[in-house]
């Protein structure tokens, strides 16, 4: 049964072709058909881990290298997991949210069809595979971010193209330096490159600053972060969705996979590869905090401080051991779920009040308390205060940094977590304390169900990762010994 | 199946005679319909023929009673047998959609030239193509050039007339060049048989060097003007701009590729790359066509009017395939001749599409083409086939062109090239997805426009369809293609 491999990915994207040619009658049977698509999908992804005898499916190979083939290691369970669960509370959130911002046909066209296509890239068992997907995950996610359709939007859409057609092309030509080389594709274990000599050195070196920058433009790596926060002017279920789990999380995934699938941690270690993108990565972390400092607009602050966030898991991946690919790969988890909580809130204060700003959102804690203390937990957590997740995700990233005898790492991650918490605390502090000229309104507005319910889900599960980490960190350790 | 070594002439025969047959008819029915049947046969044809060569080898016809050097040859194997199903049956397609497009571009009195003219055209290209001697070959560049000439004045305005004396002064330049490198080439080998010239050149290759470069060099510029290399493109936007677009699309998709492959047969059979490589020629050509590659892009994104954006976009590809020829080494010249047929698909389907649109909007301003993926859906789907390709995204012809000129770049060591090909392909994603995504998105683009109110027939639209399944068809199934290139390219 190995095509049941092939279910998770074709499903949502055919269901998006469908949605497309189907008119529905109200826009509650359309969300039904969707709530319901999705959640399949789930059980789909589950039904493959159960029931798929041998994990691998080779498609099409038509030559050696359009070779479509498929392969669930445990790698891609824990992210199809991740983005399968967050899927279904993104689609519950919409639901409600998308009803002031029109046009929901397309929406969840997309925003279906771009599930099959990130699980397509979960799945990939080899670097064409992945690649191939995630030049589809640029042109079905481009919708959603121009969802508006205003000018605006198509602009920062074209950004959003250059930045990710640049970055694919980069890929490809580090994939054919690296085909010459003549090693297989398939994602091993160990990497696949075995022998590094004088000669090859310097051309690896290159393919993998060619491959890191690449994905790197996707997972916001310093200078090729600027289409993120741009693209904040897309609805909030996107932002939160595809540009704090699918979108910059696939970037992340993809380098996980060249890093370790493909280069192997021993070659990547021989090359001294972290002189070239170390610097890049300790940027983006700083820099990342930095701005989120300066940014009046909610989305944005959150967008800056994904970039920062990103720039930790990235620093895990490359420094090797597996201390810190374990906080890597946690924060990975860990951070989907902060963020997605963080955004919602926002996306709550600003479909319930259509306050955007924080200056605006003075006293928000009293009117939508429910909101404001979920988007508390969150903040806190991504600070990494215990006992949230953020917590245990950044002691491993710590103690991955001491590991390798480079307490720089250590200093730059504690500075940044003081950055973190300088430009979080101030929203929970506008919105609890507002000051004394604050004039109390009477009214509670903390949003529907459809939105609050995935919102507390979401804050729940942020307490609960970081009381009992360990069923997602005993998994995770298995993947570190794999590849380490 | 002895017989099918003769359907290369007949080939020829039947183009030249049905189309010299077309005057003499009343209705332009007729016409048309003659023209079509006669392009479907030498499709049949040859089909026939590559069958005969992957039994046979590749083979020499003798042309009349005399022997080779005196009588005249023709040279068909691999190459000649792929390139000529593509040219036929790309032409099948462009005539089949200009019997939709003609009546509204072409004035009714000069139809059934321009059926004339095509075949003429076809038949000429196809000479090109087969003949083993040059100065053949010479008399069938002549002879193409005023027909091409001819199908671009056919639509008889001003602004066409204009473009069509520049094409005609500057393709006769270039035909002038070749003449001259012919000259030059005989004066020291004696012979215009390629086969005895290659023979000769060996022997004297040393006393004569100044001379072969004298002569490979106004082969290339020569061929150069009329294949539309940079800096000597001058003459195709205009022409292909202002052509009816049925027109534009033979141009650029068979009447550019033609020269070219006369070039690489110049190249490999004529001089033979060992001797070429001792000329600094090559290394020339790979510069103009990296060079190409990216300012014909540039220069296409600055274009306001969508004929003349797709007309630049040629430029950069053909850059791509001088690119390839220019790298001197076999995956070069694969890459290279496979981008030949991409590219063909690709661009005639792109100026069919150009063709379409212009016909139902009344305007060539790519401005002016918002929200027309709603109106025009299908025209539009096989439009973003086309863009999609161009840039390389995998699954389309695209992709497999691009990353065989990535493995001839590694393959050749001058690994900083792929930053050309790199940058090339995104400057195409640059000035093609602004159109798609303007044509489908955005709220002031898609208000008040009606689904599929303004598509073409069926019928219409059935070439760009097949193009369109074709180019993906070579972008998930390279294979067969593919082998058949590298035997080519072994056998040249």
């Amino acid at each position: 049964m190995n095509t049941l491999i092939l279910f998770p990915v074709l499903f949502p994207i055919t269901a998006a072709v469908a949605f497309n040619l189907i008119t529905f009658k109200t826009r509650a049977s359309r969300n039904i058909v969707t709530a319901s698509v999705i959640i399949v999908n789930f059980l789909l992804v589950l039904l493959a881990f159960r029931f798929a005898a041998i994990p691998e499916l080779q498609l099409v190979k038509t030559n050696s290298i359009l070779d479509i083939y498929f392969k669930v290691d445990k790698l891609g369970i824990l992210f199809s997991l991740l983005v399968s669960l967050l899927w279904i509370c993104t689609a519950f959130y919409s639901f409600e949210y998308m009803k002031h911002e029109g046009r929901e046909k397309s929406f969840f066209t997309f925003f279906t069809a771009t599930l099959g296509v990130t699980l397509g890239i979960a799945f990939a068992g080899n670097l064409f595979t992945m690649y191939l997907f995630y030049e589809f995950l640029t042109l079905v996610t481009f919708p959603l971010v121009i969802h508006s359709g205003s000018e605006e939007a198509m602009q920062v859409g074209r950004k959003y193209l250059k930045y990710s057609f640049f970055g694919a092309a980069l890929v490809l030509a580090g994939i054919a330096l690296l085909y010459m080389s003549g090693s297989n594709f398939s994602f091993t274990g160990y990497g696949v490159i075995n022998t590094v000599d004088v000669k090859s050195r310097g051309l690896l070196i290159f393919t993998y600053c060619l491959f890191f920058v690449g994905f790197g433009v996707k997972a916001a790596v310093v200078p090729l972060h600027a289409w993120l926060p741009s693209a904040m002017v897309a609805p909030t279920p996107v932002s939160s969705l595809l540009h704090a789990v699918a979108v910059v999380k696939v970037g992340i995934f993809a380098l996980t996979r060249v890093t370790y699938y493909i280069f192997g941690a021993q070659v990547i270690k021989t090359i001294d590869s972290i002189y070239f993108v170390g610097p890049l990565v300790v940027f983006t972390i700083l820099l990342g905090s930095i701005l989120a400092y300066h940014q009046d607009n909610l989305k944005k602050r959150l967008a800056y401080s994904t970039i920062s966030q990103l720039g930790y898991i990235i620093l895990g991946l490359i420094l090797l051991n597996r201390d810190s690919l374990t906080g890597a790969l946690m924060h990975l988890v860990n951070h989907a779920v902060i963020k997605i909580t963080l955004f919602f809130c926002v996306g709550a204060v600003m479909y319930m009040t259509g306050k955007k700003t924080i200056q605006e959102i003075k006293g928000i804690g009293k009117e939508m308390p429910i909101t404001m203390g979920c988007f508390s937990i969150a903040a806190i957590s991504l600070i990494g205060i215990p006992p949230t997740n953020g917590f245990v995700s950044k002691w491993y990233l710590a103690l991955g940094g001491l590991h390798e005898n480079r307490a720089i790492f250590v200093i730059i991650l504690l500075t940044s977590a003081l950055l973190t918490a300088a430009y979080l605390i101030p929203i929970i502090i506008t919105a609890f304390f507002p000051g004394e000229d604050y004039r109390p309104s009477v009214s509670r507005r903390d949003p529907p169900a459809n939105m609050l319910v995935p919102i507390v889900i979401l804050t729940a599960v942020v307490v609960l990762l970081g009381l009992f980490p360990n069923l997602v960190l005993n998994f995770i350790k298995v993947i570190a010994v794999e590849v380490i | 199946m002895a017989a099918a070594a003769n359907f290369p002439l007949l080939i020829i025969l039947i183009l030249f005679l049905s189309s010299f047959m077309m005057p003499v008819l009343k209705r332009v029915k007729a016409v048309k319909w003659l023209s079509l049947s006669s392009i479907l046969l030498c499709v049949v044809l040859s089909v026939l023929t590559l069958a005969y060569v992957q039994q046979n080898g590749a083979f020499l016809y003798k042309v009349g009673h005399f022997e080779a050097p005196w009588g005249n040859e023709l040279k068909i194997g691999y190459l000649e047998a792929i390139m000529s199903i593509m040219f036929t049956s790309i032409a099948a397609l462009i005539t089949w959609a200009s019997f939709f497009s003609a009546d509204y571009e072409i004035k009714e009195k000069n139809i059934m030239l321009y059926y004339t003219l095509c075949g003429m055209l076809l038949a000429s290209l196809l000479g090109i193509l087969y003949s083993n001697d040059i100065f053949n070959c010479f008399v069938f560049i002549e002879l193409s050039s005023i027909a091409a000439c001819g199908i671009v004045v056919v639509k008889d305005k001003k602004e066409n007339i204009k473009a069509g004396v520049k094409y005609l002064i500057l393709s006769s330049l270039g035909s002038g060049l070749v003449l001259m490198g012919i000259a030059f080439l005989y004066s020291i080998t004696g012979n215009l048989n390629i086969g005895f010239i290659h023979q000769e050149l060996v022997k004297v290759k040393d006393l004569y060097h100044n001379t072969l470069i004298i002569s490979l060099g106004l082969f290339t510029v020569g061929l150069g003007v009329k294949s539309a290399m940079f800096p000597v493109h001058i003459w195709l936007p205009d022409a292909h701009t202002y052509a009816p677009s049925s027109s534009s699309a033979l141009l650029s998709s068979l009447v550019l590729k033609a020269y070219i492959l006369l070039y690489i047969k110049i190249i490999y059979r004529v001089f033979g790359i060992e001797i070429v490589k001792t000329l600094p020629i090559l290394e020339i050509v790979l510069v103009m066509g990296a060079v190409g590659m990216i300012f014909g892009s540039i220069l296409a994104l600055l274009q306001k009017d969508l004929k003349r954006m797709i007309a630049y976009s040629s430029v950069a590809q053909i850059g791509y395939i001088f690119f390839g020829i220019g790298l001197g080494n076999i995956l070069g010249l694969m890459a290279a001749i496979f981008h030949i047929i991409s590219h063909a698909l690709t661009k005639s389907a792109l100026f069919l599409i150009a063709g379409n649109i212009i016909e139902r909007i009344h305007s060539k301003e790519i401005s002016r083409l918002k929200g027309i993926g709603i109106e025009m859906p299908i025209t539009l789907g096989v439009f973003v086939v086309c863009a999609l390709s161009m840039v390389g995204i995998p699954l389309f012809a695209g992709f497999n062109s691009k990353w065989n000129f990535a493995l001839a770049i590694i393959d050749s060591n001058r690994i900083l090239f792929i930053a050309v090909l790199v940058a090339s392909s995104l400057l195409n994603a640059l000035y093609y997805l602004p159109i798609i995504i303007n044509a489908y998105f955005g709220e002031e683009n898609t208000k008040d426009r009606v689904y599929m109110s303004k598509e073409k027939s069926l019928g219409a639209l059935l070439p760009i369809l097949i193009l369109a399944f074709a180019i993906i068809y070579l972008g998930i199934s390279s294979n067969g293609i593919i082998d058949l290139i590298a035997k080519s390219v072994s056998n040249l």
